[in-house]
């Protein structure tokens, strides 16, 4: 153009616009919620085994559909949960005199195509309605990231800590260097108890040795075990649905909660999305999870976020992928964990979809270090949006899971998890951290505050520590010897966990009592107005009070 | 409902090793009770009434070697007087924890919890590699059916079994055995 139009000019350099966006394209599954090639819904059921499911016979059933017929859907409920008209069924979804659990008992008989018709029938405020109403345990919360660029051990526990005593239910920490995994677990494990006992912690690296931690007690959950919608992304993620349950039932067998991971976008990623929507394709993962007696999902495109967030509708249907999650009765760890847009508008507007209904896991996770530190290549919110967020709360009067907090105690709980993961290398031969290392920890906003440590060394220890055949209660021998006994108690506490099992069960947590907080002792009964989780009381009092509001008393 | 006598030989070994070592020390040794428990009408638990079983039935709860919940203190942990087995879940409790997931409404879970308590029985490296061995192009069929007989003949694992002859019989159909 040879002359510019100056508001143009002034809309070509938002932010926004350095956003990708692409118009639906069938043929790669670049569409959001309804394509062409989705199959239409349909179930046969013969002698009590699934003959058919959404128009494909079983002879020809890839491994998803065997998976999904044969382990997700009950028999007994197919005929009559099909034979409901989807608009029926989503008005249903939205209606207060419907309860939850009839809804629970009709979805397991949904095919995934019935399942996907049904929610295109609902607008984002019904997809909330339905959030709202459907999410599995009672009060919502929230999953942190714990990481940063230089795996730096009492950094790490200092984050761990503070990301706890803010709030955070669980904590989540990988990698810059693989091999690091272990100490990293260890650092969340020790400053998470620092910080607030009974937060649960986590290390996503690959499957088999993320397994190994939890099986010597340095994790106390997993999630980063994927499932994919199309049979060829999954052998790509070199698994298979079975080789996927299995897993589930070796977390199981050593009383470990683990979740899911699968999300929208990724098959289209991965190359395969065989031309079908990418919410029917999560839908195939959210039933395969269901089938596999998994308590919980992590979704909402997660690390593919860029895909659905292009197309037309796609952080509608993110939300929807989460919605059918809690349709399945499965705990939701619900995204706004990567990065996705410059637009600071469309970061904000894309987490109300989760944070205004409450979810199991608002974000999976928020990141609890600078973003540049954020190993997960960001979230869509960080350390420097705590006191947005804080107010966003305040002002919507919502539950979004993070706590007011001072400095001063902020800079305790960061200095003694330090200190303690000082004690606990030492006790069990790990490479010292140094006093200045701890101080650094404490006021530090990022690594870039932090030294170097020596790598090739922090390698070599933490090797011979998993060779050694160390565990969590070398962990909580080291602290009760150093004087940190009430953080060695809330380790042990974490080791206890895995012995009663109590936490297997759906979308559990633990308060800083140790008191399990799970969907079958805290099961949300939203039935409208006057019902369901409510943000009043006590909780309101502290949340309301954020340390910037000023006193009408003390003028 | 798994009995004491399937757990695996490792973890029988340590708890006789501990039990030893608490009566060298004085201490009473820990009783291994893991008799199903009459639990009402039904014998089955009620997830209204019974759980959390750390809180309401604390009775239930022992670790693999058959310490009671509340015997695992951290003083015993400090004193040296409890292995890393002390604190590991047994196959009794993950049937408990699936009755719990059945009368919550979720079957789903208790299958899962089932497979769980057979896996118990079964050392962590082993376990690891059988879930390798079920990865795509891993195993050829007469692999993962002697996993599924090793599992049943072994470690008595006959659910699991029966998933791995699945597994294998479902990836001979879809090309994904070892040089398919």
């Amino acid at each position: 153009m040879a002359k510019r139009q100056k508001r143009f000019e002034v809309l070509a350099d938002r932010p926004v616009n350095k956003d990708g966006f692409i118009k639906e394209w069938v043929d790669v599954g670049l569409v959001a919620m309804e394509s062409p090639n989705d199959p239409k819904p349909s179930i046969k059921i013969e002698n009590g085994v699934v003959v058919e499911l959404d128009g494909k016979r079983r002879d020809d059933f890839d491994m998803i559909d065997y998976a999904i017929a044969d382990y997700c859907i009950d028999k007994r409920v197919a005929e009559e949960a099909m034979a409901i008209d989807s608009l029926k069924f989503a008005r249903m979804l939205v209606d207060i005199n419907v309860p939850r659990a009839e809804l629970v008992r009709l979805a397991v008989g949904l095919s995934p195509a019935k399942v996907v018709a049904i929610l295109r029938e609902l607008n984002v405020v019904e997809l909330m309605m339905t959030m709202q109403k459907m999410r599995t345990r009672k009060p919502p919360m929230n999953q942190a990231h714990v990481t940063n660029v230089k795996d730096s051990a009492p950094l790490l526990a200092a984050d761990a800590a503070e990301a706890a005593y803010r709030g955070f239910a669980e904590i989540e920490t990988t990698v810059g260097i693989a091999r690091y995994a272990p100490m990293n677990a260890l650092a969340l494990l020790v400053g998470g108890q620092v910080g607030r006992p009974g937060v649960l912690s986590q290390c996503a690296v690959e499957e088999a040795a993320e397994l190994n931690m939890g099986m010597r007690g340095l994790t106390s959950y997993a999630e980063t075990v994927s499932v994919y919608g199309t049979e060829q992304v999954f052998i790509d993620g070199d698994d298979t649905p079975w080789s996927k349950f299995f897993l589930a039932s070796a977390y199981a067998s050593r009383g470990l909660k683990m979740r899911y991971t699968s999300g929208t976008g990724s098959e289209v990623l991965m190359g395969y999305a065989e031309g079908k929507s990418m919410l029917y394709l999560e839908v195939r993962c959210i039933m395969v999870t269901k089938g596999a007696g998994v308590q919980g999902l992590q979704n909402g495109s997660i690390s593919c976020i860029g895909v659905p967030g292009a197309v037309p509708a796609g952080i509608r249907a993110v939300l929807a992928e989460n919605v059918a999650t809690v349709l399945m009765n499965l705990e939701v760890a619900s995204g706004n964990d990567q990065t996705f847009t410059h637009s600071i508008e469309r970061n904000t507007a894309r987490m109300l979809m989760q944070f205004l209904p409450g979810t199991d896991f608002i974000f999976s996770g928020y990141a609890a270090e600078p973003n540049y530190d954020n190993m997960f290549a960001g979230s869509t919110h960080d350390v420097d949006d705590y006191d947005d967020y804080l107010v966003l709360q305040r002002d919507l009067q919502v539950d979004g899971g993070l706590m007011p907090v001072t400095e001063e105690g902020v800079i305790q709980v960061r200095n003694k998890a330090a200190r303690a993961l000082q004690a606990v290398f030492e006790e069990v031969g790990l490479p010292p951290i140094t006093d200045d290392e701890v101080e650094r920890a404490t006021y530090a906003h990022g690594s870039k505050e932090m030294g170097d440590r020596n790598v090739p060394e922090d390698l070599r220890a933490i090797d011979g520590f998993m060779k050694r055949g160390s565990t969590g209660l070398d962990v909580v021998r080291a602290l009760a010897k150093r004087g940190f006994r009430d953080v060695a108690e809330a380790v042990l506490e974490m080791q206890k966990a895995k012995v009663a099992g109590d936490y297997l069960q759906t979308s559990a947590v633990f308060d800083d009592k140790f008191n399990v907080i799970s969907s079958i002792n805290h099961p949300n009964d939203y039935e409208g107005p006057g019902t369901g989780y409510r943000l009043t009381g006590d909780r309101w009092e502290l949340l309301k009070n954020i340390p910037q509001a000023i006193d009408a008393e003390q003028i | 409902m798994a009995q004491i006598n399937d757990i695996s030989p490792e973890v029988i070994e340590a708890a006789v090793k501990r039990v030893l070592s608490s009566l060298n020390g004085g201490a009473a040794a820990p009783q291994e009770t893991a008799h199903a428990p009459s639990n009402g009408a039904s014998g089955k638990l009620d997830a209204k009434k019974d759980y959390p079983l750390s809180q309401k039935r604390p009775d239930l709860v022992k670790s693999a070697t058959g310490l009671a919940f509340n015997e695992i203190t951290l003083d015993k942990v400090v004193e040296g007087k409890l292995g890393f087995d002390d604190v590991r879940i047994r196959p009794e409790t993950l049937e408990y924890q699936a009755q719990i997931a059945e009368s919550g409404g979720r079957p789903h879970i208790a299958t899962n919890l089932r497979r769980a308590a057979e896996l118990t029985r079964i050392p962590d490296d082993r376990v690891l590699e059988i879930y390798v061995a079920l990865r795509p192009y891993r195993s050829t069929k007469q692999e993962l059916m002697g996993i599924a007989d090793e599992l049943e003949a072994k470690y008595s694992a006959k659910v699991c079994a029966k998933f791995v002859r699945e597994a294998a019989e479902v990836y001979e159909k879809r090309g994904r055995l070892k040089g398919q």
